[in-house]
């Protein structure tokens, strides 16, 4: 699978087409035959023959991975696409929040109606004197809590359901 | 060879820099030439930031917040007599130009480096420094005060005529501040200006004055010895501005008529000299396209952008303002002060230039600085350090000299394409566009520069195979893409995406 | 050397590229030739094709060697383009595997009798070369009409499951997708995996789907419930990773091979690779228009081999087989080619050379052209019929690893001597001008209408020249059909047709899966037949 990135609001695939003896890439379906040069971060990238001076960092932001790219004085802010994130975001049906095990709900985080993030905490629920955070599964908007603090449930019960947001 | 010996009674034994960043680590390396152990300040979250690091000792000063802490007068007055520091250096902000914390400092037995505290309170109420100035023959821009009587000063501001600069009596930074065309405004901007005089400053006092068309941005370098005697380092243009605030500084001025110059230079003088100005200040004027210029304000402490006067007069102006301090008195007659080439000052920002200059945040994950001849990086920056919406989104300056103008400019471009901060936004490209305009290097430059441009300051469509090397670049920077790289062998390698 | 600007050259290289040609669209055809419907209904369940899956789930910019791609093109009717299973070797995650992967646009995935064969022969590779095997789910389950050709005999259905546990106890990991339904027998398929993901939504597995169930118990169910991905991975355990999407399973399965290890390979001769000096594009000048004209193997070793360098053994004796060391990608191989009829000299030779690879763990690579060994009064008295028996005793009980190419011809036991099906070359590709029978359709004519004739004498029949015609027309027609490459691939008697330009390739990823596998003990020294 190609590595998606994103400049200037566009989204752009690259591809590895051979690796030896030299490094051959494919951005948007451009070939380009590439030498890397780089140590901590400042080298050179010599391109289809041409070489030039360059310089990056990587920024990790939670899931956000963004990456600074320096040529010829100019700074390129480039965001670096998770392929597991990009595949599991937006999965339409983990649509439950399930009890891991039987117990008490401690507290409802987010209501109803609410836009929630994957890995968002919805509910705290307390089992076996152990507390656990339920995080929504995937990005959407909560259709409906079903268990309010203090309710108690079984294992598997399902607590919270969500629907995609709009424009998915 | 032996080095030449440092004095054998240094000026001051120890001074207390009460500042951070760039200007603290500026002071600290004067102190050391000079052979005077210096005591930096900060608060925990900046243990270990550079300015700390780098002065002799560093004491931890409590806050809320670390600008809290930074303007705790009576706390860091007693750190600075615990430590045994002599004097207190204030750098610019923060507590520079408080006149209170001035007083407490001489009231510890400290030497402040700066003016007394009755000049920095005079100064610092713009009202009582325009009467001061225009008093001595320092020409003021027509203006009207605000008093109880809202409507007395509608009518006396409509008598000045339009347009009009309505301003807060004190603070600065733009705040308050509004440009009125006609009467129909006038009283509803008034209302909005006291309001957010009161807010910002707690003062809701606020004046109505001429305002200058394509004004530039014109200030005078002074030194006073504090007992009527006052010379001239001659002039800095600040006219390249952005939300108020100064990004752009050179010396001397872009193409400035040398009647107009020695005018402006001379009633800064004039204004020290009638102070009894001790140390080192800065006169601001507004300059019109006329040639008529008007006081502005009256800085009582070094400047962000007093390495542009360094690099033109050859000077260490912290050097000067310690020895003005130690009463050692000015360090030569004006007779006797030279200046030569170009320097420009760039303030490197952590903004984002290209939407509306909102200050950024982020970490610092690669630093290459640029060097050379003629060339100044003032900064307190290291890599992995993370920049914060705790302080000033100024990161650094950088700072270049030619022989001429056009020098100075080419190099400083230079500069700016070799500096590389990566990690967090800044205005570095931006910088480097605005000086590359033609109306730049042609010196047409006012203080609306940035608005007037902005279709040109732009950032330029990317050209398509940078951009593809920008975005194979940053691919090579993923791990999870190197690593898919080194994970193939041969011959698979070699072989590449065959099909058969 | 060739002449590459003669006559004969240019009549030889049209020839073979118009074969090349056909053979392409052949190819395409069973790649991609698909019912508008069946690719529609793909597309409304959300599913990506066999072959885009593949796509995704090997590491971008590596080959892909597919093999057996026109297996079943002559068989039902042509119903079951490429015997609707993609089966082939692959770089995941850094590590070689065989994939194997069902194909839904093909009657649902339904397993054929070859579809059978070819995924037996998918695990027989994976067993003989130790290499993991990624299977890409999604059968309907086996085509009931001809259940009795693919269920019930020694390698029909359950040697799949037989095949799949063997591999589990050598230690070569396997890997199951379900992106469809896994359906009776095919359930066992993850099952037997050592790892599995499956797709919500489409995913299934179980051993009766609900139809089933129904008609057995009167049970309702859901195919959710009787074998979806939560089942399966929250309750039953059948299944490991619930994915979200075909695209997140690949993403998972990906994850999961590369928490392998990589078990050394063993260690061979090896030196940097090079392309041949000679253009490969050439071999289709070189290759003749017709299969009776004679041409010289050292030509095409030379377009074959790294640097086009081949050290000769015996460069003088039994000239009619070539013998000798090159470079292929690197690894140094013996190659054992034909120039000719096998006299006893050669066969000789051949022995003595393959025991010498064998001795100097060299894997084998043969190069068939070849109508058989020598036959007549003269050659029988030298013993032809043993020292050939020398060369294929010494062939299939060498250790190290060994490829066939079908260049042309294989005809009678010259087949057996050059490691052909039966002698379990690793890999055994075939041209698209080969040719493959007992004898040639000629001989095979002769023969027969001397054993008629024989019978009408005998009968005290006149020798009736209509029916001798009829039978010698019989006989070349069904030889026509069945010595040609593309009936022996049909029947998977090879590992699949290529492009000979493509030699080099499939020998590289053949000779580098074949090293994972170890050598066995050595048996004899050299015998000097």
């Amino acid at each position: 699978m190609p590595l998606h990135l994103t400049l200037d609001g566009e989204t752009h695939a690259i591809e590895i087409v051979r690796r030896k003896p030299r490094l051959v890439l494919e951005v948007d379906g451009r070939r380009y035959e590439v030498v890397e040069d780089v140590d901590q971060g400042v080298g050179s990238l010599v391109v289809d023959g041409a070489r030039v001076a360059v310089a990056r960092a990587v920024v990790e932001e939670g899931p956000r991975e963004t990456c600074f790219v320096r040529i010829e004085g100019r700074t390129h802010e480039i965001g670096l696409i998770d392929p597991r994130e990009e595949t599991a975001g937006r999965d339409s049906s983990r649509d439950e929040i399930h009890a891991p095990m039987p117990g008490a709900v401690v507290t409802v985080h987010r209501r109803a109606g609410e836009a929630v993030a994957r890995g968002e905490t919805v509910v705290t629920i307390e089992s076996m004197k152990l507390q656990t955070a339920l995080a929504a599964p995937r990005d959407g908007v909560l259709a409906e809590v079903l268990k309010s603090a203090g309710d108690t449930f079984d294992k598997d019960a399902v607590l919270a359901r969500l629907v995609p947001a709009d424009g998915d | 060879m032996t080095p030449p010996a440092a004095p054998a009674q240094p000026l001051f034994c120890k001074v207390l820099i009460a500042n951070r960043g760039e200007i603290a680590v500026r002071i600290a390396r004067t102190l050391r030439a000079m052979g005077i152990a210096s005591a930096a300040i900060h608060h925990r979250a900046e243990r270990d930031a550079r300015h700390a690091r780098v002065a002799d000792e560093a004491h931890e000063i409590a806050g809320d917040t670390p600008v809290a802490a930074h303007l705790d007068a009576d706390q860091i007055v007693a750190i600075a007599r615990a430590c045994g520091a002599n004097a207190i250096h204030p750098g610019y902000g923060f507590l520079s130009e408080n006149a209170a914390f001035a007083r407490k400092v001489v009231a510890a037995g400290l030497v402040f480096i700066g003016p007394d505290a009755a000049t920095i309170e005079l100064m610092g109420d713009k009202i009582s420094a325009r009467d001061f100035a225009a008093a001595h023959g320092v020409p003021v821009a027509p203006s009207v005060r605000a008093g109880e009587d809202i409507d007395a000063f509608v009518a006396a501001a409509e008598a000045t005529g339009f347009p009009l600069l309505i301003k807060a009596a004190v603070g600065g930074g733009g705040k308050g501040m509004s440009i009125v065309r006609d009467a129909g405004e006038l009283r509803e901007r008034a209302r909005i200006a006291t309001s957010e005089a009161q807010r910002y400053f707690g003062d809701g006092r606020i004046y109505a004055e001429t305002y200058v068309e394509r004004p530039r941005h014109i200030e005078v370098q002074v030194l006073g010895d504090g007992s009527g005697g006052a010379i001239h380092l001659f002039e800095r243009e600040c006219s390249i501005q952005r939300r108020f605030q100064k990004i752009i500084e050179e010396a001397p001025a872009a193409p400035l008529a040398e009647p107009t110059r020695a005018a402006i230079c001379d009633a800064a003088v004039r204004l020290a000299a009638a102070a009894r100005y001790g140390n080192a200040g800065t006169v601001e004027f507004i300059l019109g396209a006329d040639g008529r210029f008007f006081f502005l304000e009256m800085n009582t402490r070094l400047q962000v952008e007093h390495p542009v006067t360094e690099m033109i007069c050859g000077i260490d102006l912290v050097r000067v303002q310690i020895e003005i301090a130690a009463g050692r008195g000015l360090p030569f007659a004006q007779g006797a002060a030279r200046a030569s080439g170009h320097a420009i000052e760039c303030r490197i920002c952590a903004e984002d230039a290209d939407n509306n200059f909102l200050p950024a945040t982020g970490p610092i994950r690669l630093l290459r600085v640029p060097a050379g001849p003629h060339l100044r990086f003032e900064n307190a920056l290291d890599e992995g350090q993370r920049v914060t919406a705790d302080f000033d989104p100024m990161l650094a300056k950088l700072v270049a000299w030619g022989e001429t103008r056009a020098a100075a400019i080419a190099r400083m471009i230079a500069a700016l394409r070799e500096l590389t901060i990566l990690g967090v936004r800044t205005n570095v490209d931006y910088l480097a566009r605005v000086l590359a305009t033609e109306a730049f290097r042609a010196g047409a430059i006012h203080t609306g520069f940035i608005a007037e441009h902005a279709a040109a300051l732009a950032p330029p469509a990317r050209d398509p195979v940078a951009r593809d090397r920008a975005l194979i670049a940053a691919a090579l920077g993923q791990r999870g893409f190197r690593e898919a790289i080194a994970a193939v062998e041969e011959p698979y390698a070699s072989m590449g995406r065959w099909r058969n | 050397m060739i002449s590459t600007s003669g006559a004969d050259f240019r009549r030889n290289e049209a020839h073979n590229r118009t074969l090349v040609a056909a053979f392409r669209e052949k190819q395409e055809a069973a790649r991609s030739g698909r019912p508008k419907r069946d690719l529609d209904r793909l597309a409304a369940q959300g599913k990506m094709t066999p072959r885009q899956r593949i796509e995704k789930l090997i590491d971008p910019g590596t080959p892909f060697l597919e093999l057996s791609s026109l297996a079943a093109n002559m068989a039902y009717d042509g119903e079951a383009p490429g015997a609707g299973s993609i089966v082939g070797i692959g770089v995941v995650s850094g590590r070689e595997a065989i994939i194997r992967a069902d194909d839904p646009t093909v009657k649902g995935g339904a397993w054929y009798p070859l579809t059978i064969k070819k995924i037996v022969r998918a695990l027989d590779i994976a067993i003989e070369n130790r290499l993991p095997l990624v299977h890409l789910c999604d059968s309907a389950g086996g085509f009931l009409p001809l259940q009795s050709e693919l269920f019930p005999d020694r390698f029909m259905a359950g040697r799949i499951f037989r095949n799949q546990s063997i591999l589990s106890k050598i230690g070569v990991k396997q890997l199951s997708l379900v992106f469809g339904h896994c359906t009776a027998g095919g359930a066992y398929i993850p099952a037997l995996s050592d790892y599995s993901v499956i797709v919500r939504g489409t995913g299934a597995v179980f051993l009766g789907g609900p139809p089933l169930v129904k008609a057995a118990t009167g049970e309702e169910s859901s195919v959710e419930e009787l074998g979806g991905a939560d089942m399966h991975t929250s309750v039953s355990g059948t299944c490991d990773y619930p994915a979200a999407t075909e695209d997140e399973a690949i993403l998972i399965g990906r994850e999961i091979v590369a928490q392998w290890d990589r078990p050394a390979k063993w260690p061979i001769q090896r030196e940097t690779a090079e392309p041949p000096a000679y253009d490969p594009q050439e071999l289709y000048g070189i290759l003749p228009d017709d299969i009776k004209k004679q041409f010289d193997m050292r030509e095409i070793i030379a377009r074959i081999v790294d640097g086009s360098r081949f050290h000769e053994y015996q460069p003088n004796y039994g000239s009619t087989l070539v013998c000798g060391f090159a470079n292929i990608w690197g690894f140094k191989v013996g190659i054992v080619a034909n120039n000719g009829v096998l006299f006893n000299d050669s066969s000789l030779k051949g022995g003595h050379f393959i025991e010498l690879c064998d001795q100097n763990n060299t894997p084998l690579v043969f190069l068939q052209n070849i109508t058989g060994y020598m036959i007549g009064r003269d050659y029988e008295r030298r013993g032809i019929t043993k020292d050939g028996a020398k060369m294929i005793m010494a062939q299939s009980c060498a250790r190290v690893p060994k490829f066939t190419v079908m260049c042309n011809g294989s005809f009678g036991a010259g087949n057996y001597g050059m490691c052909g099906r039966a002698f379990d070359a690793r890999l055994l590709f075939a041209w698209p001008n080969h040719q493959i029978g007992v004898m040639g359709g000629d001989q095979a004519a002769n023969t027969l209408v001397e054993v008629k004739a024989n019978q009408m004498r005998r009968a005290g029949e006149a020798v009736d020249p209509a029916t001798l015609a009829r039978v010698r027309a019989e006989t070349l027609a069904a030889y026509q059909e069945q010595t040609s490459a593309y009936y022996s691939t049909s029947e998977l008697w090879d590992d699949g047709i290529i492009d000979p330009l493509d030699t080099r390739n499939a020998l590289g990823i053949a000779i580098s899966v074949s090293l994972n596998a170890p050598l066995g003990d050595k048996g004899y020294g050299v015998f000097r037949f």
